[in-house]
């Protein structure tokens, strides 16, 4: 019967919808496993986190709230992590592969002297863990078993389906173990990036310009069909690299890792780097010029034409929709 | 001063896997392999702050077959990196994130460094998890995922990037740091001095070596499959671009139902 702890992030009090996706996919694994789901959450205030959590099926939510975790920082966070995990002894943590998740997953493993993995887009439990995750940017995927009792594992965003399974969530304290433990890196402040109002990793639809736009004055287009559609706006890696839009933008290969519901590639080729970032959307639209484009390969539907005289009218609809 | 840079040899990223069903071991026979690119940006990166400072010494560390050293010689040496260390040991080949990580603990602290880069993950196991272990198991802080970096008098303040901006991070030496596109633009080697690189020392190590024994892994692959395929590709009738945006909004709308 396993026990399975699901980390619920938060930053500036914003909880991140990626751990409602973790409880549901925990809450499916006992149900036919048993065992529990339990949230566990660092910051000023649980009570949102705990109420949030109980929807989802968690049987209760385990919160450190001292003033240290306002802010995160890779020491202190880990300590009390891992402290969660001496004390109550989940047979699996799942944290969501997001750059806070990615920082503390391995931090609080090389703590515990526990298995981690990565990037994780699918979990079982049958005699034991096994955990799929991409390799070689999504070529192939490995199954792969942990051999210690306890496993961390990241989870990227979306790869599970959030469902309610209403309930309420008990609200306990844990003790994070702090005292005395100093800051080893600091996060003296935070700076907001200019542009995206939707954040690429965790978007639940992106929507992406390459070559095809011709001009950095033009990449305007494509965050106007973002903006329409709630989505992220990403970028290839090409128009990044010529200094159309910023790094931050660049989807696939030493870029971002998307596995969003939609994924919009506007003037795309679909070279196998960018592949690599966004080939497990569940739904993948391609509008290009060239029929011969390898991204129509991976697409769901495709529109063979100039970009130009697509996503403007694609904008209007989809805001006609909204509307 | 004392730079250590983490590197590791991969695919290229062109590569093909030939995978037509599930199976135990991946076929990598003809595989191109080259050095990891986040690496570049670690390599980089400490041959910038040895050009910029005096006395400062960098070492490429790296664990695989004898096959890496002429990623080592071509991508580390002949760019400024000073000195190599290859660890290998058959008892490595499938090693996991744990068991590479506390293999380079034991030669990072062999030498005493002052500071520690690694790319930010490998494009083959793409789990980025090595760097944040090393520095855990040698107790010193890290900042990962890197975009920007300034050095000053035994401390550093670094970038680092996160979900729509970035934290601004200080810590003290000796540190460990992952990078990330955007912290530099990796130079590329040129002929002459690939030649040179061969004159530069590189070591060679093994586990027994470095007097620790293989650690056992703490993670086993069992399988690798080949990913789902997906369906044809719809192709709407683009004579009228316009007619065929508002039909393709339909169709998302009413048959994938994702808007």
């Amino acid at each position: 019967m396993p026990n399975i702890a699901v980390f619920i992030e938060q930053r500036d009090g914003a909880l991140k919808k990626v751990a409602w996706q973790m409880i549901s996919e925990a809450r499916r694994i006992t149900e036919a496993a048993g065992g529990e789901v339990w949230g566990v959450f660092l910051g000023p205030d649980a009570a949102a986190a705990t109420a949030e959590a109980g929807k989802y099926g968690a049987h209760k939510v385990m919160a450190a709230t001292a003033d240290a975790f306002a802010s995160y920082d890779s020491e202190l966070w880990g300590t009390a992590l891992a402290e969660f995990c001496k004390s109550q002894q989940p047979d699996l943590l799942m944290v969501g592969s997001t750059a806070m998740g990615k920082d503390l997953g391995p931090k609080t493993a090389a703590k515990l002297g526990c298995a981690c993995i990565s990037d994780a887009v699918a979990v079982k439990y049958e005699d034991g863990w096994e955990v799929r995750r991409p390799v070689f940017a999504g070529k192939c995927f490995a199954d792969l078993t942990p051999r210690t009792d306890l496993t961390i594992v990241g989870i990227r965003p979306n790869a599970f389906v959030q469902a309610e399974n209403p309930g309420a969530a008990a609200a306990e304290e844990f003790a994070p173990g702090i005292d005395g433990v100093t800051s080893k890196a600091v996060v003296k402040r935070i700076e907001a990036a200019s542009g995206g109002k939707v954040e690429l990793t965790e978007a639940e639809i992106v929507v992406s310009g390459g070559r095809g736009i011709k001009g950095p004055e033009n990449y305007e287009m494509i965050e106007k069909l973002a903006d329409a559609m709630g989505a992220a706006a990403g970028a290839s890696r090409a128009i990044v690299d010529a200094g159309w839009v910023d790094y931050s933008h660049q989807v696939g290969q030493t870029g971002k890792t998307v596995g969003p519901n939609l994924y919009v590639a506007c003037g795309i080729s679909g070279a196998i780097q960018h592949l690599a970032g966004m080939s497990s959307s569940k739904c993948i639209v391609a509008i290009n010029k060239d029929a011969n484009a390898p991204i129509f390969k991976v697409a769901d539907y495709g529109i063979v034409a100039d970009l130009f005289e697509v996503v403007p009218t694609l904008t209007d609809e989809v805001g006609k929709l909204g509307g | 001063m004392k730079i250590a840079v983490c590197v590791k040899q991969v695919p290229d990223s062109e590569t093909r896997i030939n995978l037509p069903a599930p199976a135990a071991e991946l076929d990598r026979t003809g595989f191109t392999r080259v050095l990891n690119p986040y690496d570049a940006f670690a390599v980089e990166e400490a041959v910038k702050i040895k050009e910029a400072g005096a006395d400062v010494e960098v070492t490429a560390i790296t664990i695989g077959p004898e096959t890496v050293k002429e990623t080592l010689k071509k991508d580390c040496l002949a760019v400024g990196c000073d000195q190599a260390l290859i660890i290998t040991d058959p008892g490595l080949d499938n090693a996991d994130e744990a068991t590479i990580a506390t293999v380079l603990v034991a030669a990072l602290k062999r030498d005493e460094y002052d500071l520690i880069l690694f790319g930010l993950k490998a494009i083959d196991d793409d789990s980025g998890q090595v760097g944040i272990l090393v520095a855990e198991k040698l107790g010193l802080p890290h900042v990962s995922n890197i975009t920007h970096l300034e050095l000053g008098e035994g401390n550093l303040t670094a970038h680092r990037e996160i979900e729509g901006g970035k934290e601004i991070v200080e810590a003290t030496l000796p540190a460990l740091l992952t990078c990330q596109k955007g912290l530099n633009e990796p130079r590329l080697p040129s002929l002459p001095n690939i030649m040179k690189a061969g004159m530069k020392p590189m070591e060679s190590a093994t586990c027994a070596d470095l007097g620790i024994e293989c650690p056992a892994n703490l993670v086993e692959i069992k399988l690798y499959s080949p990913p789902p395929t997906r369906g044809e590709c719809k192709l709407l009738d683009a004579e009228d671009p316009a007619a065929a945006a508002r039909e393709l909004a339909r169709l998302l709308n009413e048959e994938a139902k994702v808007i």
